[in-house]
């Protein structure tokens, strides 16, 4: 945290001198003011109305009541809420280990000598970019019963594809693809810029001492690649609890609420139900669990996040 | 058999990422007709333009427009403020700067879900729903995480350089601008292109805060293409193109941006 900060003030007779010189002490503060009433507006206050308005019933057309912790109490009895949070949960733990896995291997693979590996880095780039709401709907193409290319390309072996989008089992899976076509390229540039970070002397090393190349990959390559795997998956994680918009063109939360995440359920409770107070709560429920995540997820890897931030 | 089988893996790993991309150019090139009658991975014969030309017939250019519009002013904002909060907190010495940058990075936390419903009810005490300002205001004046992109980046540049600058009498301002700016070119260029995409793409507050053609962005208007009964692909995969065209083209011509942009997280 020093860097980049001047030493500490040194009393000479130079200073009066310097002091005459140097212009007020306000502009530091003009240049971050734009900014941190941004954050202070649009960020800090709102968690604030957050809280508050969880302890108001409030329609929107209605004046706010106060009501406690009517809301909470609610929530706790709401089977619908906490069903949608497992479906997150298990939206997340299909999407999240599959993204990291693959990116992994991806990575381990370019960072061979490989001939074209600045194309087909790129190349696995590209889905990050591209917009989820595009997407959404370009995967509800492929994945459609009829004229989709997936049951299209099943139909060439002969075989019947399922209704994926519409049967209740198969329609999370198939979101949580989604999320796995978008993020494994982006994930595979971190892994890679963590592999090409790691020492060849530690392999040269570990060779010397007779590792076989799969306890190098355990001993060697997985532990010094904490930090990537650490920032990979929180970032990912944090992003997968607050799926909407793939999930809003592809199923809007159906069918039978398969595939209504909290945010989803948030969503539609404010902005749909105009329920707001009670929306409130449970996005409360939903940042809880972020922070939960997040700190759960620095105690596991310990608390170096990156190699080097001095 | 080794490197065949590891350039096998790689060459179907693209094209995975390259199909759903060939299948919208396909789609949109097709007939209502072609779209049932020839399989999804083959172009239409003869290709049509009728779902491009019907779709820019009417008030689709008006959403590429305010979509352009809303991404031009979200970078603009972006690139300023955070360039001068992140300068400040980087290498000014000011009172209360680690307490505040700690601040910022501790907002940095806070999921976009749970800011949504307030903002809407600020903005609605505003009197903004509905209008360019309710869209643009709260994401206007710089994220945290540019703030912390972007001290990272001035952090990294040599501590004697203002040193010169200020006996030769300039101030912070001309400091910022004449010696510190020019050097932050590839850091500014990352921060422009995330924020490029990531407002060409954004959704959520868009579909929640705007509702007429005035301020209605690409991916509100294609989210309602889908609404009702009959979907066609053909005029969504058109409208589809529209919009990722440009995460292409900024893809293809800026690409060494994002993979810095890797870098520059903090992570080598």
């Amino acid at each position: 945290m020093t860097v980049g900060t001047a030493p500490p003030p040194v009393r000479t007779p130079v200073r009066p001198a310097a002091k005459r010189r140097r212009p007020g002490r306000w502009y530091p503060y003009l240049f971050i003011g734009p900014s941190l009433f941004g954050v202070v507006a649009f960020l800090l206050l709102p968690v604030v109305i957050v809280f508050v308005l969880s302890l108001f019933d409030w329609e929107l057309l209605s004046d706010p009541t106060f009501v406690g912790l009517d809301n909470y109490r609610k929530l706790a009895a709401d089977g619908s809420v906490w069903s949608s949070l497992g479906t997150t949960i298990v939206y997340v733990l299909l999407a999240i280990p599959l993204q990291t896995v693959l990116a992994l291997l991806l990575a381990l693979m370019l960072n061979q000598r490989v001939k074209g590996v600045k194309f087909f880095r790129a190349l696995f780039v590209i889905p990050w970019m591209a917009t989820p709401m595009v997407l959404g709907l370009v995967w509800s193409w492929i994945f459609d019963p009829k004229d989709g290319a997936i049951n299209q390309l099943l139909d060439v072996f002969g075989i019947t594809g399922p209704a994926w989008l519409s049967e209740s089992s198969l329609a999370l899976p198939a979101v949580a693809l989604v999320s796995v076509w978008q993020h494994t390229g982006y994930n595979m540039l971190f892994f890679l810029a963590g592999l090409q970070g790691i020492p060849q002397e530690l392999y040269d090393a570990a060779a010397c001492d007779g590792a076989t190349p799969v306890q190098r990959f355990f001993r060697v390559t997985l532990p010094l690649l904490n930090p990537t795997m650490f920032f990979v998956t929180v970032t990912n994680m944090i992003g997968a609890f607050q799926a909407f918009d793939t999930i809003y063109s592809m199923t809007a939360g159906g069918p039978s609420e398969s595939t209504t995440v909290i945010n989803f359920k948030i969503f539609h409770l404010a902005f749909r139900e105009f329920d707001f107070g009670y929306a409130a709560t449970v996005s409360i429920v939903l940042f809880l669990i972020i922070l939960l995540v997040t700190s759960v997820q620095i105690r596991f890897f310990s608390k170096r996040t990156t190699y080097d931030m001095s | 058999m080794k490197r065949f089988l590891l350039y096998a893996t790689l060459i179907v790993g693209s094209v995975i990422t390259v199909f759903p991309y060939i299948l919208v150019v396909l789609t949109a090139f097709k007939s209502q007709e072609q779209l049932h009658t020839t399989a999804p991975w083959l172009p239409g014969v003869p290709p049509t333009t009728d779902n491009l030309t019907k779709l820019l017939g009417g008030e689709f250019p008006q959403y590429i427009l305010n979509t352009a519009l809303m991404t031009a002013a979200l970078t603009v904002g972006q690139l300023v403020f955070t360039t001068f909060a992140a300068y400040a907190f980087a290498r000014l010495r000011f009172r209360g700067r680690e307490v505040l940058f700690w601040l910022f990075v501790a907002t940095m936390m806070v999921p976009v879900a749970v800011t949504v419903i307030p903002l809407f009810l600020i903005m609605k005490e505003l009197d903004l729903i509905n209008t360019w300002g309710g869209l643009l205001v709260p994401y206007l004046l710089g994220s945290p995480y540019g703030i912390f992109l972007m001290r990272q980046f001035f952090r990294g540049l040599p501590a004697g350089l203002e040193e010169a600058a200020r006996i030769d009498g300039a101030g912070p301002m001309t400091i910022l601008v004449r010696v510190l700016l020019p050097l932050c070119k590839p850091a500014l260029g990352t921060l422009a292109i995330i924020t490029v995409i990531s407002s060409w793409n954004s959704f959520m507050w868009p579909l929640i805060i705007t509702s007429g053609d005035e301020t209605k962005v690409i991916t509100v208007a294609l989210a309602a293409l889908k609404v009702g009964i009959g979907v066609d692909y053909t005029a969504i995969m058109s409208g589809g193109l529209i919009a990722l065209v440009p995460t292409v083209v900024i893809f293809i011509f800026f690409q060494r941006y994002i993979v810095r942009s890797v870098v520059l997280t903090g992570l080598k």
